[in-house]
């Protein structure tokens, strides 16, 4: 999937033949401009953007960088000077902007639930301007509420006596009652502690499993944004449009100066969190059988630079042997085993592990799977595997092992 | 003022031989006080809304009410009596004037006054603009315009009593009787019945709008406090090092 949107020349009206959506596309943004009167620089800048259907895109960047007002276009709460909006083929302009909101979730900061309304007729906002029937319209509220995880008894309340976690929930379940397929969400968190700003994060990534919005999520907070979303959109003051790709490839190959300053300067740190164990190439590491001998042990360690050796039964990896405590053992199976701190499953992030390796005595992650051992880490494989770039399949040492 | 010349202070004789005279006064006060309130409330809605609509027009609308607030009473029913006769006609545009200024500014602030993210949550959701008016921006305003509505209640209340001097009745009638006959043994009965039934009204106007108020916003009642978010267990790799979870 190419980020690059087909390229527009022509400035003005955009001929509605040149908005064939792509049958995966759900919405595209055509050099889309805003002007505000009185100002010289526009706020967003002919920005051209392909949002896939399904895909959850973050818009960041610093403040001023016109990623709200981008948002906010697509609803058309701020109407373009110039350009076009496309969604699912249409031209958000040929619609009454009432008609076409009804048809896109919002949430905002703050949630900005209705205070006069309890959390049941504010989740019903949207189906009961559509004209749902009472018994359709309670039904939703039941489920949505079902699927974010709110009490039954929360929703004959008033939002006030809600908590802040508890009111962005209601504000999610608000934009998805009439379920639409797509799901504006401005700063949705900011507005919350860290703490509940982390669960509801981890909720909205539960949730886009199961439902499978069209997201586009404004950010200031990087990590958010590295967090959630498929695909980033990193903006520059005036609305640049400054580089938009996947997370792992903005913090793998950062096409400016900006972007590189934008994501910080631990972008491989960052990256940690991004990569799962099975994207690198585990090695064998210093590994004998119960039956070897201390001088085949001894052999190993020599060759691979290290006072210990991992102990292996078939499948199984069942410990480490320390160098000294080999002496006047007839067999690995005797010697003294330690069993390894870091073991990790082929999902686990590389941040993980790198924690797992940096807190073991032996220094590797050990990564099973079901009990099976795969292969171990250690940090030169993980910097191998931030530098290097992802893709590789997992090999699977232990095959041909004894 | 030697008002209080002769007969006792309150005659309650006259008081139960004229319960018909009380009845009637009680019934044009309170007509007088609801025409005038309404008319007052219905044409600054219309105001406030045109206020809303192009905002330079408000100062200009606030100016020319607070100059017809800031009219003595008597002096407005020397300025109107001449062009529209005694009668009904002047007593409610008086009585309506003094009550705009108060619902005017109570509806303009108390729609000004709903959140932004309220209003842009119900514009993102797709209401129409008299739509977001009716089901939110005016609900939310309640507070205020209740409010307002309870001032300009009081205040006409106290205000109709006037309207006996363009030849209304009303609890103003008794009074004027009383005062217009200091001789008379009922003077002192008629000021103090009139004036005190006045005051009564306002009360029970007072605390009958508390009642409104508290019936139609129930979401505005004082709430109970924001549960706390239930914990969950920190996972201990989420605390950070060196620091506890106080500070975080």
């Amino acid at each position: 999937m190419s980020d690059a949107a087909p390229a527009v020349a022509d400035e003005a009206d955009a001929s509605p033949a040149s908005g064939e959506p792509a049958p995966d596309v759900a919405i595209r943004l055509e050099t889309l401009t805003k002007r505000y009167p009185g100002s010289a620089v526009p706020a967003v800048d002919h920005l051209d953007l392909t949002i896939p259907r399904g895909e959850l895109v973050a818009l960041v960047g610093p403040s001023g960088c016109g990623k709200t007002t981008t948002l906010k276009m697509i609803n058309r709460l701020v109407e373009p000077t110039e350009g076009t909006v496309w969604i699912e083929g249409t031209d958000a302009r040929t619609l009454p902007a009432h008609q076409l909101r009804r048809g896109i979730g919002y949430v905002i900061q703050q949630a900005g639930l209705f205070p006069h309304r309890t959390v049941a007729d504010n989740i019903a906002t949207v189906p009961k301007l559509l004209g749902w029937s009472r018994e359709r319209v309670h039904e939703r509220v039941d489920e949505l509420a079902e699927l974010l995880g709110l009490d039954a008894d929360l929703l004959p309340r008033y939002p006030a006596a809600l908590s802040g976690g508890q009111q962005q929930r209601v504000g999610v379940a608000r934009a998805l009652a009439a379920d639409p397929p797509v799901l504006l969400m401005d700063e949705p968190y900011s507005a919350v502690d860290p703490i509940v700003r982390a669960r509801l994060q981890d909720e909205l990534v539960r949730l886009q499993r199961q439902v499978h919005k069209t997201i586009v999520l404004v950010t200031h907070d990087i990590d958010e944004a590295i967090k959630l979303a498929d695909r980033i959109a990193i903006l520059r003051a005036g609305g640049h449009l400054e580089q938009v790709g996947p997370p792992e490839e903005l913090l793998r190959a950062p096409t400016s100066e900006f972007v590189a300053d934008f994501l910080g300067d631990d972008r491989g740190i960052k990256r940690l969190s991004l990569i799962t164990v099975d994207d690198v190439a585990l090695r064998e590491g210093p590994v004998v059988g119960m039956t070897d001998s201390p001088a085949t042990a001894r052999a190993v360690m020599a060759d691979q630079g290290v006072d210990w050796v991992g102990v292996r039964d078939g499948d199984r990896l069942l410990g480490w042997v320390g160098a000294a405590d080999l002496d006047g053992e007839p067999t690995l199976a005797t010697a003294p085993r330690r069993p390894f701190r870091a073991v990790f499953t082929p999902g686990t992030t590389l941040k993980a592990a790198l924690d797992g390796i940096v807190t073991s005595q032996t220094r590797v992650a050990v990564i099973e799977d079901d009990q099976r051992y795969l292969g171990m880490l250690t940090l030169d494989d993980l910097a191998e595997g931030v530098t290097e770039g992802s893709g590789e399949p997992l090999e699977a040492v232990g095959e041909d092992a004894p | 003022m030697t008002l209080l010349a002769s007969g006792p202070l309150i005659d309650w004789e006259w008081i139960g031989e004229h319960l018909d005279v009380i009845r009637a006064a009680t019934v044009e006060h309170l007509q007088l006080t609801a025409i005038a309130v309404g008319i007052g409330f219905a044409l600054s809605m219309a105001l406030a809304l045109l206020a809303l609509q192009w905002r330079w027009s408000y100062p200009l609308l606030a100016g020319f009410c607070s100059v017809l607030y800031s009219i003595p009473s008597l002096a407005l029913f020397g300025i109107l009596v001449p062009i529209t006769g005694l009668g009904t006609v002047p007593a409610v545009i008086a009585l309506v004037g003094y009550t705009l200024l108060i619902l005017l500014r109570n509806i303009v602030a108390g729609i000004e006054g709903v959140p932004a993210p309220v209003r842009e949550a119900a514009d993102g959701m797709g209401f129409e603009h008299w739509r977001r008016l009716a089901r939110v921006d005016l609900p939310l305003a309640l507070p205020a315009i209740i409010a307002g509505l309870r001032i300009a209640t009081v205040t006409t209340i106290g205000l109709v009593t006037i309207t006996a001097y363009v030849g209304l009745g009303g609890y103003g009638d008794l009074i004027r009787e009383g005062l217009r006959r200091q001789s008379a043994p009922q003077a002192s009965t008629l000021v103090i019945l009139g004036t005190g039934l006045s005051v009564v009204m306002a009360v029970v106007f007072d605390l009958l709008f508390v009642g409104v108020e508290h019936l139609a916003t129930p979401w505005a009642r004082r709430p109970r406090l924001a549960p706390i978010e239930p914990m969950e267990p920190v996972p201990v790799a989420a605390i950070p090092a060196g620091g506890s979870l106080s500070d975080g």
